[in-house]
């Protein structure tokens, strides 16, 4: 590794990359913080550019886009309870409350303090323990995937507010339209009408437009024009992370790095997933736990730690293995492909000064968002003074606008109104919409995971306990689920649950 | 300031007006039904960057709209006879969704005028390293013992379901044989290799990294002849034991009734492109893909060859 450090960092320290890198961090953050505009659209769009790059700065340039766009998705979600990202929805739950008390720069602050830590520590993960992390990753398989996902599964419990009957009915309704589409086995349609646009089933980012952004809108047309109900006058220039709030994000910061880098690895799991488990260990490990979902800073500062701590571990099994882990990761490695690189751990040898200048230049990467976000944070934090009158209809263009522009439909923007529908319903029946996500972003997974187990075994479940990783996923579950059950049971005592 | 700025903007509007009216460049726009990161997406990519390099007239623009029969059912439905648009289309839709789920496709091959057919992919079945099966007569004594076998594919009904069906059923072993899908060629490259299945179907360079770590062996290729070059050099084509076959093929069409002549300039420009000396040999040594320029007649014996096999072997498949 040390021989290819020094003739990496000469390849590196290139005007034009750091130029493509911090064009690729500013338009990663802006696109991520339109709700609508999704960070995979924008990796596609300016693909192009990188046609006629050699592969650093190419490469430079969409790590710019992809890692800015793990921060970006939170500035929507704090500021107008819009995730601008499926992943960002976590960062929600409590990044809005906290600027609906006119803490809207130190919300703002602590999403990008926790994602620059996840994302520096994930690509230094990525820089000093890629093939080690990658034989790991290998090993895992169906079962251990579904098992992962069942896991996560549990979080529905922490996310279903005063009621867990609400919340697990509202996580099966995710489940079920998850199931939209062709069967993952069979290739059968199944609730598609007769539809072919439902063939490839829906869309999570429309989902998310639908459930979040327009139900937004519609909860405000139904109240009086006015501002957007944030204190605003409340934001000053010292408005700023206390040191007790800083002490406070260190440790949910740090786990929710290592549950980001674990879950990186893991394809097609990504940054959804861990922002999920990463708010639900560091809602158990708080002191504060009523804080949580009113404004918790531990809160913030997991789910964003952990949103951008996938952007460098989804890069281990790309750059060793040729297996992206995510959407946009898939994209890079076509962008590396038209270079000349097939990804592999092969490469490593061959094209090491190449390999290592990507590794070390997403430390970089993730330096340059973290200054960018410092100047961008003041003029973010800007947008809750904006009338009412004047802002909703933009939010409103942009939210048919990136819908329409995922697969250039119009079909998409119906399901963004169909899903606003059943948002704005569930709302007038005080149930929880986010777990809705929840099962959305694990469904599809959960159930191929577990059929195709058994398909492998015959219908044999021993096969969930086959080997060393699935006996601990499954204690993890078994004591998630207890734990859950014995909580439950002492706030039915205090009268605090349905 | 802001009059400042308004002229500024107003000069240049005109002049970018102007400069358009003189312009005889037309801008093609290549719809590629698949995943942005597959094969064809970035074989049309790497096609559209060069496009400007060959041609003062045509720039082609390459775009991918994941969606397989719903996105070439949009297009159809959207592009006229004038529009500057042309789209993937390959025997996945025209021989295999056409038998299996007609209903999907509101298009036939007559929607579409042919342009060119850019490369052509030989399949290969790697095996779990510990069964050590490395030739067709390895796999043919393996099965012999009467084993149950698991093959790993991307998709439940795609090209690779489909080419492992109709070598395991002219083996005469359909009986014996699973097949399990996976959500993408990695993840079945990856299946194998850990020995969730006991083999894969796959593109070359999908399984290339796997094979190279030693996690997998090769067993065939679906071919005529053994592979002749690139590091799966000396892979036993299944064609020459008389199994049946087929290579991937991803055809670029017009929309039925465009201008001939565009047509024929397009075909040219692909040509040019694909006679590039520096395209063929990044298709052979990073994609591990073939250029592969095609009349429409050999595209329609393409369409035949694996309509047949499609039909022949569609129950070990669909059930």
């Amino acid at each position: 590794m040390l021989e290819y450090i020094g003739p990496a960092l000469q390849q590196l320290f290139t005007f034009e990359n750091f130029l493509w890198m911090n064009l690729g961090v500013f338009i990663g953050s802006i696109f991520a913080a339109i709700p609508g505009l999704s960070v995979i659209l924008c990796i596609i769009l300016f693909l192009p550019f990188t046609y006629k790059m050699t592969a650093i700065p190419g490469m430079m340039f969409l790590l710019g886009i992809y890692c800015a766009g793990g921060y970006g998705g939170s500035v929507s979600a704090i500021l107008i309870n819009t995730p601008g990202t499926p992943h960002a929805a976590t960062t929600m739950l409590d990044g809005h409350p906290l600027s609906k008390k006119g803490r809207t720069k130190t919300a703002l602050r602590i999403a990008l303090y926790a994602s620059t830590f996840g994302g520096i520590f994930s690509a230094l993960s990525l820089l000093f323990l890629a093939p080690q992390v990658a034989k790991i990753a290998a090993q895992l398989g169906t079962a251990e995937y579904f098992l992962v996902c069942l896991f996560g599964l549990t979080i529905i419990a922490g996310i279903s507010g005063k009621s867990l009957i609400k919340g697990i009915i509202s996580a099966a309704l995710g489940l079920l339209i998850s199931c939209v589409g062709a069967d993952p086995l069979t290739g059968y349609d199944r609730f598609t009408f007769g539809n072919a646009r439902l063939y490839m089933g829906l869309d999570l980012a429309i989902c998310l437009i639908g459930l979040f952004a327009l139900v937004e809108i519609l909860g405000k047309a139904e109240g009086k024009v006015g501002p957007l109900k944030l204190d605003t006058s409340k934001i000053k220039t010292e408005d700023k992370i206390t040191k007790e709030e800083g002490k406070r994000m260190i440790l949910p910061a740090v786990v929710s790095s290592i549950i980001g880098v674990i879950i990186g690895i893991i394809p097609g799991t990504g940054a959804s997933m861990a922002s999920w488990f990463s708010y639900d260990r560091a809602k158990a490990m708080s002191k504060h736990k009523e804080e949580f979902g009113h404004g918790s800073v531990e809160g913030i500062a997991a789910a964003e730690a952990a949103n951008n701590a996938v952007t460098g571990a989804t890069l281990i099994p790309l750059l060793t293995l040729g297996i992206p882990g995510d959407g946009c990761v898939a994209i890079m490695l076509s962008a590396l492909m038209i270079n000349g690189l097939n990804p592999g751990l092969s490469l490593f040898t061959t094209q090491g000064d190449i390999m290592y200048a990507i590794m070390i230049g997403l430390i970089f990467v993730n330096i340059f968002m973290f200054l960018q976000g410092r100047y961008l944070t003041d003029m973010f934090a800007k947008i809750v003074s904006v009338p009412q009158e004047i802002l909703t209809p933009i939010i409103v263009m942009f939210c048919f606008a990136g819908a329409f522009s995922v697969n250039k439909s119009y079909f998409d923007v119906v399901v963004i109104l169909v899903f606003a529908a059943i948002a704005w319903i569930m709302k007038k029946l005080d149930m929880p919409t986010v777990p809705i996500l929840l099962g959305l972003v694990l469904g599809n997974m959960t159930e191929t995971n577990f059929r195709r187990a058994l398909l492998l075994t015959d219908g044999n479940f021993s096969i969930f306990v086959g080997s060393w990783y699935c006996i601990v996923f499954l204690v993890l579950i078994i004591a998630a689920i207890s734990m859950i059950i014995v909580n439950k049971m002492k706030e039915a005592k205090k009268g605090v649950v349905k | 300031m802001k009059k400042i700025i308004s002229l500024v903007l107003s000069v240049v509007m005109v002049c970018t007006c102007l400069v358009g009216c003189g312009d005889k460049t037309e801008t093609w726009t290549v719809t590629c039904p698949w995943a942005p990161s597959g094969v064809a997406a970035v074989v049309s990519q790497k096609a559209a960057s060069l496009s400007t390099e060959y041609s003062k007239d045509i720039i082609l623009v390459a775009d991918a709209i994941k969606g397989d029969a719903a996105t070439v059912n949009t297009w159809v439905a959207s592009t006229k006879v004038s529009d500057p648009e042309l789209v993937f289309a390959g025997e996945g839709l025209f021989s295999i969704t056409s038998i299996l789920d007609p209903a999907k496709l509101q298009f036939t091959y007559e929607d579409f005028s042919y342009v060119e057919n850019l490369y052509s992919s030989i399949f290969v079945m790697s095996a779990d390293a510990k069964l050590g099966i490395d030739s067709i007569d390895s796999l043919k004594a393996y099965m012999e013992e009467g084993n149950e076998i698991s093959v790993a594919t991307n998709g439940a009904t795609g090209s690779e379901a489909f080419l492992a069906a109709a070598l395991f059923g002219a083996m005469g072993y359909g009986d014996q044989l699973k097949l399990v899908a996976y959500s993408s060629a990695a993840e079945a490259a990856q299946a194998v290799a850990r020995g969730e299945t006991n083999f894969a179907v796959s593109h070359q360079s999908q399984i290339l990294e796997t094979f190279q770590q030693g996690g997998v062996t090769m067993v065939c290729a679906f071919d005529g002849e053994d592979i002749a070059d690139g590091p799966f050099a000396g892979v036993e084509g299944v064609g020459k034991h008389g199994y049946p076959y087929f290579r991937n093929r991803c055809f670029i069409m017009a929309r039925s009734g465009a201008d001939e002549n565009k047509v024929a300039a397009l075909k040219s420009l692909y040509g040019q492109i694909l006679a590039d000396e520096e395209v063929a040999t990044w298709l052979s040594d990073t994609m591990l893909l073939e250029v592969d320029t095609m009349t429409e007649e050999q595209v329609l014996e393409h369409i035949d060859n694996v309509k047949n096999i499609v039909n022949e072997y569609y129950d070990l498949v669909a059930n």
